[in-house]
């Protein structure tokens, strides 16, 4: 039987950066850890196929 | 949420969203589900560069009025800049390379008459320009015009005499004020502060002044000796270091703002054991030059960031990034591969990537760990010390 595999998101980076000398990462989100990262992916994942025509 | 952009990568793709703003990099089984057709990226092996980068820093010029002392592009009121032409034709290759953010600056961009001609030239090719600035000269009619942009921060490197001190002249009221006619247009409005030895205690005031204008982020930069700060002593000191990223950590909790740090501060950040599932999800990395980001210096040098001179392609010629791309950059993009320690033996190497590459080349050894590590620092420490024959 084969089980239905749900994709995934791997990476979310947040607004853009406007520093022309280097790339700016967000550790704002960083503080909240591993299960706030994973709650995030699920979340995201359910509202792109919810929007996506 | 509204889906802008998509593009195909080895591990499935880039979903670009036009709101909220983000990128995201979903796998090939979600691409499937989103209706896009098979790439025959999906056959290559997962582990490899991005077929081209998400963000291009454009170095519009070296020219600015304002002589920072520790400016790194050396720029000066006569410095080489692209001209409009060549502007435009750079951001339509990047266009056709699937580029989704620009970083205009300088110099200083605003200093340029077609700034804003090359920002809708971007926008017509989709592609999201966004724009540093010291805000020197800016009134509310280019205020109004800068609502071309995604973001715009405002370079603001300490609040009062401490930005004469950082910077060399007394800047801070055109800072502020820039800010607030920018902050009228549009709710993207940021700072951009150097954080220097010098600089260092009075970072938290320009937090208070991030919060005050209820701008949307406080970037924090790491000095670099290069260009004009070359010539500087104002690197941090080791115990700056450690406390970097307790302190972003204090200012994001106690002034509820957002505090983004740029890709230099990684080894800062990862020597205090965070989360790596979150700091890899978030895109919390260190050195991506070569590989999620690339610059175009104002002479046309194609380079893997904008603090490096050593030229992929001359971007002005067609095709030559795009080519250079598909097979350069491999003094950025091998460093995790051939890493020295004590990065080799460090678990977050793969996020890391041995800290900036431009400040281990403005050491002397490009290819070395950064030296502002704590952990290569400690490592450092506990070598002993070579035996000089008498």
């Amino acid at each position: 039987m084969k089980l239905f595999r749900r994709g995934r998101v791997l990476q979310a980076t947040f607004g853009c950066n406007p520093n022309s000398s280097s790339l700016g990462v967000d550790v704002t989100f960083l503080l909240f850890g591993a299960v706030f990262a994973s709650a995030m992916a699920v979340m995201l994942g359910a509202l792109l196929r919810r929007d996506t025509p | 949420m509204r889906v802008a952009r998509v593009r195909a990568e080895r591990f499935g793709g880039i979903v670009e969203l036009e709101r909220p703003r983000a990128l995201l990099h979903v796998d090939q089984e979600l691409m499937r589900e989103l209706g896009e057709p098979e790439s025959p990226l999906w056959g290559l092996p997962v582990e490899g560069p991005l077929s081209a980068p998400t963000e291009v820093h454009v170095v519009l010029s070296r020219r600015c009025a304002a002589g920072c002392k520790g400016c790194y592009v050396d720029a000066t009121p006569q410095g080489a800049a692209l001209s409009f032409e060549e502007a435009c034709r750079i951001l339509d290759e990047l266009a056709e390379m699937g580029v989704f953010h620009v970083a205009l600056g300088g110099g200083e961009a605003l200093e340029l008459d077609y700034l804003f001609a090359v920002a809708e030239h971007a926008r017509a090719r989709g592609i999201t320009p966004n724009l540093t600035t010291s805000g020197l000269g800016l009134d509310q009619t280019s205020a109004r015009k800068c609502a071309v942009f995604g973001q715009i921060n405002v370079s603001v490197d300490g609040v009062g005499a401490a930005y004469e001190k950082a910077r060399g002249f007394d800047g801070f009221r055109h800072a502020e004020r820039a800010l607030r006619f920018l902050r009228a247009v549009k709710p993207e409005v940021g700072v951009n502060c150097v954080v220097s030895r010098s600089s260092f205690d009075h970072v938290p005031d320009v937090a208070r002044l991030v919060r005050k204008l209820r701008l949307n982020e406080l970037e924090l930069l790491r000095f670099k000796p290069v260009g004009r700060g070359a010539r500087l002593d104002e690197e941090l000191t080791p115990q700056q270091s450690r406390e970097l990223f307790p302190m972003a950590r204090r200012l994001v909790w106690r002034h509820r703002i957002r505090v983004k740090l740029d890709c230099s501060f990684a080894p800062m950040v990862f020597w205090h054991k965070p989360s790596k599932a979150a700091a890899a999800f978030f895109g919390v990395q260190g050195c991506v030059g070569g590989d999620v980001l690339a610059a175009v210096q104002p002479e046309g040098a194609f380079t893997g960031c904008s603090f490096t001179s050593q030229a992929a392609a001359d971007a002005r010629v067609p095709g030559a990034a795009r080519a250079a791309w598909a097979d350069g950059f491999h003094e950025f993009r091998d460093y995790v591969r051939d890493a020295p320690e004590p990065c080799a033996s460090c678990d977050y190497l793969r996020l890391c990537r041995g800290g900036c590459r431009a400040v281990a080349g403005a050491h002397g050894a490009f290819a070395a760990p950064d030296p502002g590590c704590p952990r290569v620092q400690e490592h450092r420490a506990r070598r002993p010390l070579p035996v000089i024959a008498t």
